[in-house]
Formats: structure tokens, C-alpha cells, sequence
């Protein structure tokens, strides 16, 4: 008798007769499964379904978090990718956006109720800038709407705010859903993306103008492209089911090939970002639900959105902090500022004729314009319509400089001509 | 459909005390009310009716505390059939070795009842009861007036605070208040009492009508508020003919200062035009129009089923659907023949409110059965005989017993239908202990649980004073945050009911204060 055999010999069953124990039941092995293990220090975050194709063609391994998920940083060298973007074109990884699928018989009213602009004019493929604000004006989250049918619309938004979506649902007649795992998104940006997009046969998408959408079926892929984005006019989005997505990057690589189309990692979208002169939730302002201090957050006002609020219509989100706020006139306006200086340079404070008006959120090196930009949003009060206007500067060495900077309209540099201010 | 006969001043919403005395006030002002109830009788629960024919009851509340004296004078109640039974109603803590402690309004006589029973208790009866009147005066001051409303960006804690004018209070008070205010009303009494009865007692002040039990935090501040109502009335009172005849008394004055009371009228839905509440609609599809609409019903209600959450923004949709209402209580009204014998009562104890707690850890142990959905093994009561001071609530020599059952979940395991009768019997049961011969007295009876008493007065989870009365859903905090002012956020909407500040108990001040708040707003209009 082997060893194992005698243990199971005189294995106890364990007692079921006593009635106190119910019936007997089969333990899950599910159960006893030890969780997969994680090196220590491991990063918990989530890979998009671009990842493995991504991966194959970063050469520099670095990589960045957007809203939990792995995206690449650079793949080769961020003013290769930045002149991609200006001269070329550039695809990029945006699946890490957040996207709400909302439908039913009153998602008019929901998203007249939920936004701060009605949105009952849209048609059917076409999208929209909005602004979702909390009870005290200040924003929870903005994003890109898009309408997919007469009663469904899909919100493409910063960041994760189910919770909030879902409660301003009480009362009406809509279904609201998550939809971000389900959903992958390219972009494609540059000069030369309507031609690739031609090329890879998305004809009706390169015809596409800004702000438009419409459904496409490269190699019987559903694909739905969409002209927006925040990097300006030549920025176009494609939404394909996450299966679907390596092969439509690779299709558009192919086709991109003769266009000098590159992959584009985060840190060069963010500094044609900022030469946009768009302020971003997450790098310029905090949401209204993320925010600790009482600066970090912001009202479509102070990014200089006005024009995205309806006040004179039935109740929505924040109409009655939005509408004390614009009675007393106060708030933050939007500012760009250059300024000379070294690469490494990092702008703070922002004072105008010598008194603290707010500070720069973000800012970068501009290859294009070979000086500093910097924006942030600044107190409508103390800026004033002309002046001094000084930054303190901590230079690349460690000295804290200050230095004067030259105060311009956004945005910096247009990506196209043709673009308008966001 | 709209007729002019059918445009208003104001329209209230729910014939409940609060509502009448706020339809009073505006009729008095001389704005044209018209109050509209879905029943087919005034008073919502504060309603006297029969258990059997010629057994009349109260049939929900039945003792009034906290009514002050400047409404029934404003109203002139009086005149309007309104007439105190008893006044400053002494209460009895039941013990079971018969040694009753009986509790009334003057200090130096319970001082020496408490010696009697517990030496120490004597002594520390006064500084007990000093105390807590002061706290009691103190938080009293801001019970009959608006609060100010604390609104969404201020930091929310400041307004109540100031509210309490705590600045009014020497140092060794404040420090004494402060730490009582997140107590439990267990460790209060730990604090003072030996006595398990008057502790019992006591415990079972602290936490009747609410989902608490004696220890979990926060209930002396319960107990605290609920005597700082008080000061606001004029002792525990019973009128003649049963807290129905008040809320008829109060209708009568409403209908004489020209109010018109319209019963049978179930308003399905407040009209909102452009932002602004302009009428309601009733279930038979009459329209009535008014500038101003005030509900007594419990604001939730109001704002989510009558006006929809599509006008509200989500901030308040969140505040409101999360306002906590689970009913906790439970009413028996026992019709008999002749009064029970309880074991030791002089006469006069007959008349009191009687409580029945025989220690903290039963009244503890209630609670903990109805957070599991279980009813008592052991149940606390609070009874009256109403009929001892009212004889024309039965036939001669006979009586009436009305019993509050705290602690009663709203959902019970198993379902009511099936442990209704279990609950009654535990009930008696408990009675009978102190007095023996109850059940060959009983001639028939009725009992409300906590889901009938939500269906029968539109109380919804049955909770009898339309949101938990605890520090965070009172004062500034009442009915929720940025409301509560008795205004909401649709202009021409007002809360008048116990859902809004000082809260419920009967006690008439929401409805006044709510239609106060309306004149100074159309004054300064």
C-alpha cells in the first residue's frame, strides 16, 4: 500500500447526518484559487486592447497611466512623433477615454437635464462639445457627444463618473451603461490623416468635416470615425470594436506608410495639446468630485466655455451656481503666456503688475515656435487687460528666476489653419 | 380645464395639522387657500376614530406636546371647540415589583420620588434634569424660528452651529453639551443613574419614533431634542375628544379665517411652468392654480413622485432620495370593558402616560430585533387611557388603551399577515405582566404596523415624522441641505410638514414657520 493509498483509505468523510448542517454542498474549487501572483511593486493597471499591437512598436519601452490603463508615453522620441503630428500624421492609442452609452424614449431631456447646453438640435452623426456640472457650478467631467440614432447618444468623456450619470438619471425613462470596455479608440491627427484614411478606404470619412460622423466598414470592420478631438481640425477618432482594433491600427500603419504616418505616444499629443491652447481635466483643473482644494476645480466659464451654457432653459446640473456666478462677475479666465528660456525651465506663479493672479498649470517647450508656452487660468479681477505680466520660473539647474512673459490669444499655434479656437 | 373659481393665493397640499395651521396663517394674512387632502377626513395622524362602534380612539398620535401657546391663540383655538383634557399629563415608569416611578414637571417631587427608589439616583436627579433644561432651553430658542439655509458651498457645518448659539453657554456647559451631543443616551444615563426602571424609562424618551436604540450615538442628542420641543408646548397635553378633535379644531380656524378645505382631492402632480410651481393636478384631472404651492407631505414625496426629479438638480435628487425614513413604530388601541388592575396604581396613575421599559438593555434589545427584521421578544411601550380623562371616548365604566410599540421594523420576516396577531400577543403579553386582568377586559381592538400606518396616512416607510429626527436630518440639515429655509429650489414650492424644521411630533411650528416664510417672501417681493 503506497502512502497515498493509505491516506485515502482512512480519509474521514466528513459527518452529514447532523440535520443542523443542510444538505451537502459541493465546495466551488473557484473557491480555494489563489490569486494570479503580482511581482511586488507591480503597477495594478489595466492594458487597452491596442496594447500588445502598441507594444510592438515602441522602441523606448515608455510608457504613461491615463484614467488606470497602460498607454504609451513615446514610442521613438517625442519631437519625432510632435513633427508627425505637425508635418505628417500620427496614430495614436485612446481607448483609456470613457465612453457612456446612453438610450430611451427621454434621453433628450436626461442630457438636457445632465449638460450645460441642450443638445436636442443635434442629428443623427453629428457630435458636440460638452460640459457636465456638479451642483456648484464646478465641472465633474467634460467630453464629446455624439448622437448614434434618434434615441441614443454616446458620451465619450474625461473621466469615470458612472455614479453621478446614473443618479442624474432619477425620473427619466433612459438606460444608461458603461460601455468603455467595450469600445476601442484610434486617433488619427495631421496633416496627411484624410489621406490615409483615403487610402486605407474610409472615402467617406476623409470627406468628413469637423465635428461630423459617420459609419465606415474597412476589411468589414464596423468602424464608426468621427472628426473631433481635441488636437484640432486634421483629428479624426475611430471607434472599433476592441477585437477589431490591432487590425484596423495595422491597417492604417500599412496605408500610412507611404504618408510618413507614425505612432504617437502621450507626451508629444500633450505638447500640441498645449500649443492648442486647450485646457485639459486632470492637468489644468481637477474634477468638481477629485478635487481637494478650492482652486483645483473649474465652471465651463472659467475655461472660457460660455458659450457651451444655456442658462435660460428648465433646470439642468449647476444653473443655479452658474447663474450666481454670473451675476457677481467673478471667476478665472483661460491665459497663455510665452516666455524665453532653456528646456528645462518650469514656470509656477503668474503675477500681473506685481500681484499673484493664479498660476501656470501646464506647460511646455514649443519645437514649432522655439519658446516656452504656458496656460493656466488666471483671476478675471486681477489680470486686467494689459500689463507687466511676471512668472516665477525654476530654471533646469535649480534657480528660481523671475521672468517677464508675453501674454497672447490661444491658441499658440493652430494645427491647421482653417481650425478655429477650441 | 382651468376654471377661475379654482385660482388661488396658495395651495396646501396634505390636511395634516401641519398643513391646517399653515392654511390658517395664510388665510388669516388674507391670502385665498384652498388645502386639499387625498382622505376623506382632516388631520392626517392626528385622527380620532372607533375601534368598535361607540370606542373611539386616537388613532395614530395621541398625545401633544409640543403644540405652543401662541398658535392656539393665534388661531383662537379655543373658539374652535379645542379643549385641553389634561394638561401637564404626569408620566409612569411601570416597574415589575410595583415600586412605579412617577415623573412629573416639578423637580423637588420626582427628587424625592427618585430618593425612595435609589438613594444616588435622588441626588443626581436634579443635576440631571438642570442640565438637560438647560440644553433644552438653549436648542429650544432656534425651534420657532427659520433657519438659515446653509446652501451647497458653504462649509456645511458652520450654519447649524451658529444656530445653536452656543456662544450663549458659559465654558463648563458648552464642554458638558458638546460631549453629550454624540453620546448614546446608555452612557447619559451610565453617567447619572442607577435605577434600571428610570433608566429604562428614560432610554425609551430617547428613542421612541426613531431607528435607534439607547446605545447607538447620537440618541442623547435625540432625547435633548425631543425636551427641547417640549419647551416649545405646554406640557404633555390630551385634548378632549382625541388629537382628531384638535386637528377639527384647527380646520374650523382655517375655514374661518376663509380657508376652503377640499378632502377626497388626491393632488397627482404640482404643475412646474418655466421653472415655477403653478398649480396642481388631481387624480381626476381637476387643475387648481396658485402662485404658491406648500406641501405637508414628506418632501421626498413631494419632490420626486409630485414634482419630478427632472426638476431638482442632482445634488438635491441624491440629498432627497437618501433621506432616511424607516418606520419603527407600531400603534395597538385596545377597546375594554372596564379599566385593567395594574398591580401598586393609585388613581391619579391611571391618568399618566405609562412607559414600560423594565431596563436600557430590553429597550437595546427591541431595537436589535428590528434591525434584523424580527419583532421583540420583549417589547417597550408607551400607553395612555385616554379615557380616563375623556369619558365620552367610551361607553360608561368602560375604556379605551392606546399603545405606541417602538422598535416595530417596517419589513418583518415572514411578512406582517403572518405575525401580525404574534405581535399583538407579545404586546399583551408584556402588558399583562404589570396588569393581569388585561385580556379579560379586551371587547375588540386594532392594530397599525408600520407599512399600515404608511398606506393609511401617506407616511412613506410609515415613519411617523416623515424623515428620522436625528443631528443629521435636523436643524439646518432638515429636510436636506440647501432647503432648508421651507423654500426648495422650484420657485413657489414650499415644504410645510414635519419633514422640514423643527420636525415632527405635534407641534403645528413647520406649518407656521413655512407660511411666515411665505408672507416675508411676498413682502419683500
Amino acid at each position: 500500500m503506497t502512502e497515498i493509498d493509505f491516506i485515502k483509505k482512512n480519509k474521514q468523510e466528513p459527518d452529514r447526518k447532523n440535520p443542523l448542517d443542510g444538505p451537502a454542498v459541493e465546495p466551488d474549487q473557484a473557491w480555494f484559487e489563489q490569486p494570479a501572483s503580482e511581482p511586488p511593486f507591480a503597477r495594478h493597471v489595466h492594458t487597452t486592447p491596442l496594447h500588445l499591437v502598441a507594444s510592438t512598436e515602441s522602441r523606448t519601452n515608455d510608457w504613461t497611466v491615463w484614467n488606470g490603463y497602460t498607454v504609451a508615453n513615446t514610442y521613438t522620441h517625442i519631437v519625432t512623433e510632435y513633427d508627425a503630428l505637425r508635418v505628417n500624421a500620427g496614430l495614436s492609442d485612446i481607448s483609456p477615454l470613457v465612453k457612456i452609452r446612453i438610450s430611451g424614449k427621454e434621453v433628450v431631456a436626461y442630457l438636457d437635464h445632465l449638460l450645460t447646453a441642450p443638445v436636442g438640435r443635434m442629428k443623427t452623426h453629428d457630435t458636440k462639445r460638452v460640459f457636465v456640472c456638479a451642483g456648484t457650478g464646478h465641472l465633474v467631467t467634460e467630453g464629446v457627444l455624439f448622437r448614434l440614432a434618434e434615441t441614443e447618444f454616446r458620451l465619450v468623456a474625461r473621466s469615470k463618473h458612472l455614479d453621478w450619470f446614473l443618479d442624474a438619471g432619477i425620473g427619466f425613462e433612459v438606460i444608461i451603461d458603461d460601455v468603455s470596455g467595450t469600445l476601442a479608440g484610434l486617433s488619427l491627427c495631421g496633416p496627411r490623416a484624410p489621406l490615409i484614411l483615403a487610402d486605407a478606404g474610409l472615402n467617406m470619412a476623409a470627406d468628413l468635416r469637423r465635428g461630423k460622423a459617420c459609419w465606415e466598414e474597412p476589411a468589414r470592420m464596423p468602424t464608426y470615425v468621427s472628426r473631433t478631438g481635441l488636437l484640432g481640425e486634421s483629428q479624426f477618432e475611430l471607434w472599433v470594436d476592441p477585437e477589431d482594433a490591432p487590425l484596423l491600427w495595422n491597417l492604417l500603419l500599412t496605408a500610412g506608410r507611404r504618408h510618413a504616418l507614425k505612432p504617437v505616444g502621450e507626451a508629444a499629443r500633450n505638447m500640441v495639446r498645449l500649443e492648442q491652447g486647450v485646457l485639459l481635466e486632470g492637468y489644468d483643473y481637477a474634477s468638481a468630485f477629485a478635487s481637494c482644494e478650492a482652486l483645483s476645480p473649474a465652471t465651463p466659464y472659467d475655461l472660457g466655455q460660455g458659450t457651451h451654457v444655456a442658462l435660460d432653459r428648465p433646470t439642468f446640473n449647476g444653473q443655479a451656481a452658474l447663474r450666481k456666478l454670473v451675476a457677481s462677475g467673478s471667476g478665472r479666465v483661460p491665459s497663455a503666456f510665452t516666455l524665453m528660456g532653456e528646456e528645462g525651465d518650469r514656470p509656477g506663479a503668474v503675477y500681473a503688475n506685481g500681484h499673484h493672479v493664479g498660476r501656470v498649470t501646464s506647460h511646455t517647450w514649443s519645437p514649432s515656435l522655439q519658446m516656452h508656452v504656458a496656460i493656466g487660468l488666471m483671476d478675471i479681477q486681477g489680470l486686467g487687460t494689459s500689463g507687466v505680466y511676471t512668472l516665477d520660473v525654476m530654471t533646469g539647474n535649480g534657480q528660481a528666476q523671475k521672468r517677464v512673459a508675453q501674454f497672447v490669444k490661444r491658441p499658440f499655434l493652430h494645427n491647421s489653419a482653417a481650425f478655429p479656437a477650441d | 380645464m382651468i376654471d377661475e373659481a379654482l385660482q388661488y393665493d396658495a395651495i396646501i397640499v396634505g390636511a395634516g395639522h401641519n398643513g391646517l395651521v399653515a392654511a390658517a396663517y395664510l388665510a388669516k394674512a388674507g391670502q385665498k387657500v384652498v388645502v386639499l387632502d387625498s382622505s376623506s377626513y382632516i388631520g392626517g395622524a392626528a385622527r380620532t376614530a372607533e375601534i368598535s362602534p361607540d370606542y373611539l380612539v386616537s388613532t395614530a398620535a395621541h398625545l401633544i406636546s409640543a403644540f405652543p401657546r401662541k398658535i392656539e391663540k393665534d388661531l383662537k383655538l379655543a373658539k374652535h371647540g379645542l379643549i385641553w383634557a389634561v394638561r401637564d399629563m404626569a408620566t409612569v415608569a411601570l416597574d415589575l415589583q410595583g415600586r412605579h416611578i412617577t415623573l412629573t414637571s416639578q423637580g423637588k417631587q420626582d427628587t424625592r420620588v427618585m430618593s425612595t427608589h435609589e438613594p444616588r439616583d435622588g441626588d443626581t436627579w436634579s443635576e440631571f434634569d438642570r442640565q438637560i433644561s438647560k440644553y433644552a432651553r438653549l436648542l429650544g430658542r432656534v425651534l420657532d424660528e427659520a433657519l438659515p439655509d446653509i446652501g451647497n458651498d458653504v462649509s456645511a457645518y458652520e450654519a447649524p452651529l451658529a444656530a445653536l448659539r452656543l456662544e450663549r453657554m458659559g465654558s463648563a456647559d458648552l464642554r458638558a453639551f458638546l460631549r453629550v451631543v454624540p453620546s448614546s443616551m446608555a452612557a447619559l444615563l451610565d453617567r447619572h443613574f442607577e435605577g434600571n426602571v428610570l433608566k429604562g424609562a428614560l432610554a425609551l424618551d430617547a428613542v421612541i419614533g426613531h431607528h435607534a436604540g439607547p446605545f447607538s450615538p447620537g440618541t442623547a442628542f435625540n432625547f435633548i431634542y425631543k425636551k427641547a420641543l417640549a419647551t416649545r408646548g405646554q406640557g404633555l397635553s390630551y385634548p378632549v375628544g382625541g388629537t382628531g378633535a384638535f386637528a377639527e379644531a384647527l380646520g374650523e380656524a382655517a375655514e374661518t379665517m376663509g380657508a376652503r378645505i377640499r378632502v377626497d382631492s388626491h393632488v397627482e402632480q404640482i404643475l412646474i411652468e418655466e421653472g415655477k410651481a403653478v398649480g396642481v393636478r388631481l387624480a381626476d384631472g381637476t387643475q387648481f392654480r396658485a402662485p404658491t404651492i406648500l406641501s405637508s407631505v414628506a418632501p421626498r414625496a413631494t419632490c420626486l413622485n409630485m414634482v419630478g426629479a427632472r426638476h431638482f438638480e442632482t445634488d438635491t435628487v441624491r440629498h432627497l432620495s437618501r433621506i432616511r425614513a424607516k418606520g419603527a413604530t407600531a400603534k395597538i388601541n385596545l377597546a375594554l370593558e372596564g379599566l385593567p388592575t395594574f398591580e401598586n396604581f393609585t388613581d391619579k396613575e391611571y391618568g399618566a402616560r405609562l412607559l414600560i421599559a423594565s431596563d436600557v438593555k430590553t429597550v437595546e434589545r427591541s431595537f436589535i430585533a428590528a434591525k434584523r427584521n424580527e419583532l421583540p421578544l420583549d417589547p417597550v411601550l408607551e400607553m395612555l387611557i385616554p379615557s380616563y380623562h375623556d369619558p365620552r371616548l367610551a361607553p360608561m365604566g368602560h375604556h379605551v388603551l392606546s399603545i405606541i410599540v417602538p422598535n416595530v421594523p417596517y419589513e418583518v420576516a415572514g411578512g406582517w399577515d403572518a405575525r401580525r396577531d404574534e405581535l399583538v400577543k407579545k404586546v399583551i403579553d408584556t402588558i399583562e405582566q404589570y396588569a393581569p386582568d388585561l385580556t379579560s377586559k379586551i371587547i375588540s381592538g386594532e392594530v397599525l404596523t408600520p407599512p399600515e400606518i404608511e398606506s393609511k396616512f401617506g407616511l412613506v416607510g410609515g415613519h411617523w415624522h416623515q424623515a428620522d429626527m436625528s443631528f443629521d436630518q435636523l436643524l439646518a440639515f432638515r429636510p436636506v441641505p440647501g432647503m432648508a429655509n421651507y423654500a426648495s429650489s422650484v420657485e413657489g414650492l414650499y415644504f410645510c410638514g414635519a419633514g422640514c424644521h423643527p420636525g415632527g411630533g405635534l407641534s403645528g411650528l413647520p406649518g407656521k414657520l413655512a407660511a411666515e416664510t411665505v408672507l416675508a417672501q411676498r413682502k419683500s417681493r
